[in-house]
């Protein structure tokens, strides 16, 4: 199967995606990226173009912060976490997913 | 937005270099993690660079982004283009000076007009609540008279009668009384007024009091109030002038009341005394007073009209024979004072406003070029990551920038221009005209200012956004040379037809004005002095004597070396004044005062026609034999001949005026004259008779003498010796040559007509440099092609022609365009115009040539230059 590119990826997909990985621990804009190849079996991938744009809107949005500080051989690198509102946002948006896919799931084993 | 996001926003904004840097290392951490990743993999460093740079894909349009989701951006990035411009501005300062002159000129024209406008139709008149006062005129509209003065008796059935007005009150208009008694004889402009007219206008006197209703009565009128410049002026402002007396033209009165600063009614009298009511001003027919009144609460100005009416109704009824046909008109204050001046100055406005437009298309124009130039700069801004509505916005940021700075340049000429403007107006405007700046002005300077700029920056701003940018980088910049071409000529052909409009405006104005200034008024104004000698009545109490004072001088003045003739006249040409009375010619039937026809009742000592040259056609002029006692005469002219006795001579007929109830003797016709317009220059309805003074005297004349010397400035001292030798308290006033009185007359139209040549010339000026910045460029990108035209065999005159066909062409496209808009527009100036049809074509012929053969200047020089182009030098061009 071809890969798919970051176009498939709607804005609030990519947002609840990146939630959704921060839910589990903070991370650093490269490692998401490796994270999100890595999690979908290599179907989607992300470029840096679409990542740090939507990172730096949730920041805005105050659903993720960031802090600085060392990472492998003592580089310093921007890591994310979910604050707060994001876990609250994250928990809103994945049922209103699951009641998307939900509903899509229903009518293609119907149909 | 909470407080938090505010915060934020703040700090982003604050601390953007260390955003900036924040970013930056992010994202070059992510790529130094590719190429590690790379290296691993196997690639040699070089490669693991090129691959992740690859891979990363554009990375300032990623920062972009990132600086966007930021969210400060807006805020940011105005100043960040704010700084860019004024760098680009600075960079480019002989585009920018052009840009903001003509800005400037555009934006300035417009505020000096609106502040004059302002000055005169929208500031409200210097009373509390002045929208409320009513001016009430009688009409008698069945003889086409829409507005004259009241009588006596129909104000006080009004005062009493009516239930609409807090109210009403009487004056006469502005006359003139002589202050003696402290040095030289001074002329004062007074006016008489009823008790309540202060109150009315709901001003109270700074000192003192107002009149009370007892000193409407003339045995109690010995009372006067003064303006608060006089009391300054001539009592150094003496608290303790109330209760002093003062002597006004020979007579004492005891001053009253001071008013407050400012103050003047009407027009510019600063000096009230009461009415003084003589019994004939409580007939009826004596028409003499203006009428003021404010209206209660509540009550529209319809209200008032409709109650008015039926009170004049009613008056009718009750005095037939007097009232006959007589109405009441009330109508604002405001829009009686400003009437005359209002329909001009709108005009004037939208004139001053189509300028401004011509300037704004000019600048579009030139912003277009420089977009032009610029298009490979916008196009590497996009490619590096700024959207197109970054670049819209730059571009429209420049225009307000330019705007802004052309406005406050604009505002500080437009004071200056105010002042040029208001010296062009010979005559003292009346008090409630204020010509300051005020918070109306400086709101229509901002609007207009930003309308500008969004105007003139909307057009290339357009252009930008709709430019490939793709394409233009890989074209080299040439790629929409085509569509910017257009864009230009259809900007040169609004210009020349904007341009058009005005320049038929303003020929119609001045085709106008030269009519007005040929009209024959039938006195020949060259070498005319004249002199206002008002005798007081308390010193010259029988008619005699004012008979004999002006005998007396007529024959001194005509003796002063340099004076070739002199005589007196209580109406002078195109004073505006006169003597309105009903006619009765004897062997016509007899009319009604309503019914009889109107004519001009004019007092003249003998000579008079003489020194102005006035036509004496049949008959004989007044002669020093026509005194009281011997018949009485008088002389016509020749319009009111003809209507009676258009097949004979009118000399040794008989007339009379006033009611026929009066019974006034009859006038035998013994001398008939040309017509002189007594009114204005452009019009002259009233047919006019003369009375010789010594028969009818009255106490107020204008001397009038004709001189040998060009200039009749100089015997002015001598007509003052004169008068001081006969009597050294009467003042002499309201001195003019007969030429400055004819120019007073008209002021108006000319300075409008100057107002229209001004914009309209600058209206051209600025479309010739339209065209010539078109042309040039049309030349400048089209090099090229001249080069192998000319290779090719076309000669230089082939490529002249080439150039100037295509200017002339937008030219022709502009005028006709121009023509038609003008025709459509024009219409509106109808009363401004005077004999001059607002479709004379010989106006628009001329001024179509005239914009065309300026076309044709502007296009010369580029075509020139195109023809001279050598094809070598052309063909390796670029």
């Amino acid at each position: 199967m071809k890969k798919q590119t970051a176009d498939l990826f709607k804005q609030g997909t990519l947002e609840l995606l990146i939630l959704r990985l921060l839910s589990s621990g903070s991370f650093n804009g490269w490692d998401l990226m490796q994270r999100i190849q890595l999690v979908s079996g290599e179907v989607l991938t992300v470029t840096p173009g679409a990542l740090y744009p939507a990172l730096h809107r949730l920041e805005a949005r105050g659903l993720i912060s960031a802090v600085w500080r060392p990472s492998d051989n003592n580089r310093k690198a921007k890591f994310y976490g979910l604050t707060t509102r994001g876990r609250k946002q994250l928990e809103t948006q994945r049922k209103e997913w699951e009641r998307f896919s939900g509903a899509v799931d229903l009518i293609l084993r119907d149909a | 937005m909470n407080l938090r996001n505010l915060l934020r926003r703040w700090r982003a904004l604050t601390r953007r270099k260390e955003l900036e840097d924040q970013l930056d290392d992010e994202l070059r951490f992510h790529l130094q993690k590719d190429i590690e990743q790379n290296i691993r993999n196997g690639m040699s460093p070089e490669d693991a660079r090129f691959a992740a740079l690859k891979a990363f894909g554009a990375v300032d349009q990623s920062k972009e982004e990132c600086r966007d989701a930021r969210g400060v951006t807006l805020l940011e990035n105005t100043i960040r283009d704010v700084s860019y411009s004024v760098r680009v501005l600075v960079k480019g300062y002989a585009f920018t000076t052009v840009v903001i002159l003509t800005l400037a000129l555009g934006i300035g024209a417009n505020t000096a007009i609106f502040s004059f406008a302002n000055g005169i139709l929208l500031r409200p008149l210097p009373y509390p609540q002045s929208d409320r006062l009513a001016v009430l005129d009688e009409t008698a509209l069945k003889r086409g008279i829409d507005s004259m003065s009241v009588s006596y008796p129909n104000f006080l059935d009004w005062r009493e009668q009516n239930t609409v007005f807090e109210d009403v009150a009487v004056y006469f208009g502005t006359g003139r009384v002589a202050l003696t008694g402290a040095g030289e004889p001074v002329e004062i402009r007074s006016s008489r007024i009823s008790h309540g007219l202060f109150e009315i206008l709901r001003v109270s006197p700074q000192l003192g009091r107002t009149f009370t209703a007892d000193e409407d009565r003339p045995e109690q009128d010995a009372v006067v109030i003064l303006g608060h410049d006089l009391w300054q002026r001539t009592f150094g402002g003496d608290p303790n002038v109330i209760g002093q007396k003062i002597v006004l033209g020979n007579r004492p009165r005891t001053v009253v009341g001071v008013m407050p600063r400012g103050f003047r009614f009407p027009d510019v009298a600063e000096l009230w005394v009461p009415l003084a009511l003589t019994p004939q001003m409580f007939t009826r027919t004596d028409h003499g007073l203006d009428g003021i009144a404010r209206l209660k609460d509540g009550v529209t100005f319809a209200a008032a009209q409709a109650e008015m009416h039926n009170i004049a109704a009613r008056i009718e009824q009750q005095n037939p024979v007097t009232n006959e046909g007589l109405g009441v008109r009330v109508t604002s204050l405001h829009e009686t004072l400003t009437g005359d001046y209002r329909e001009a100055l709108l005009i004037l406005l939208g004139v001053v406003g189509f300028v401004l437009l011509v300037a704004c298309v000019n600048v579009a124009n030139l912003m277009l070029a420089r977009a032009t130039a610029r298009q490979k700069e916008f196009a590497l801004r996009a490619a590096l990551g700024a959207s197109r509505w970054r670049i819209v916005r730059q571009v429209m940021v420049e225009s307000l920038l330019l705007a802004v700075i052309g406005g406050a340049l604009g505002f500080v000429l437009s004071l200056w221009a105010l002042r040029l403007l208001l010296t062009a107006i010979p005559i003292e405007l009346p008090f409630w005209m204020n010509f300051g700046v005020d918070l109306r002005v400086l709101g229509f300077t901002l609007g207009i200012t930003v309308l500008t700029g969004l105007i003139f920056g909307a057009v290339p701003a357009f252009q930008t956004s709709r430019v490939d940018l793709n394409d233009t980088l890989k074209e080299g910049g040439r790629g929409s040379i085509g569509l910017r071409a257009r864009s230009r000529s259809l900007l040169v052909v609004t210009e020349i037809a904007l341009s058009l409009v005005l320049l038929a405006g303003a020929g119609l104005m001045i085709r106008s004005f030269l009519h007005l200034r040929h009209v024959n008024i039938g006195v020949d104004t060259k070498n005319v002095i004249t002199a206002g000698v008002a005798l007081p009545r308390a010193k010259y109490r029988e008619s005699a004597q004012s008979a004999t004072f002006f005998k007396q001088l007529t024959q001194r003045v005509r003796a002063v070396p340099g004076v070739q003739a002199a005589s007196a006249t209580a109406t002078l040409p195109l004073s505006g004044g006169g003597w309105g009375r009903s006619l009765t010619v004897e062997g016509f039937p007899v009319l009604s005062v309503g019914q009889a026809p109107m004519i001009q009742h004019t007092v003249v000592t003998p000579g008079y026609f003489r020194t102005m040259g006035i036509a004496l056609l049949s008959g004989r002029d007044f002669t020093d034999a026509d005194v009281e006692g011997a018949p009485p005469v008088t002389i016509i002219d020749e319009r009111l001949a003809r209507e009676y006795w258009p097949n004979e001579s009118a000399v040794g007929k008989r007339i009379r005026f006033g009611p026929p109830e009066d019974n006034e003797p009859w006038h035998t016709i013994v001398g008939v004259v040309g017509t002189v317009r007594h009114q204005r220059v452009q019009e002259d309805t009233r047919k006019s008779v003369y009375l010789p003074h010594q028969q009818v005297p009255t106490n107020g004349l204008t001397l009038v003498a004709r001189t040998s010397s060009l200039n009749p400035q100089d015997v002015v001292g001598a007509i003052r010796r004169e008068v001081a030798q006969l009597d050294p308290d009467q003042p002499v006033s309201e001195i003019a040559t007969m030429d400055q009185v004819v120019a007073e007359s008209i002021w108006q139209p000319r300075l409008y007509a100057m107002l229209f040549a001004v914009f309209a010339g600058g209206a051209l000026v600025l479309a010739m440099i339209g065209i010539y910045g078109v042309m040039a460029f049309l030349v400048q990108t089209r090099t090229h092609e001249i080069g192998v035209r000319m290779a090719l065999g076309a000669t230089a005159r082939d490529v002249f022609k080439l150039i100037v066909g295509r200017g002339m062409k937008l030219t022709i496209i502009g005028v006709a365009v121009g023509v038609g808009g003008a025709i459509a527009l024009t219409r509106l100036m109808h009363g401004l115009l005077f004999n001059t049809s607002t479709t004379d074509p010989i106006t628009f012929i001329v001024i179509s040539l005239l914009l065309s053969l300026a076309a044709f200047l502007a296009c010369y020089i580029p075509a020139r230059r195109a023809a001279k182009t050598d094809p070598l030098i052309a063909l390796r061009y670029e």
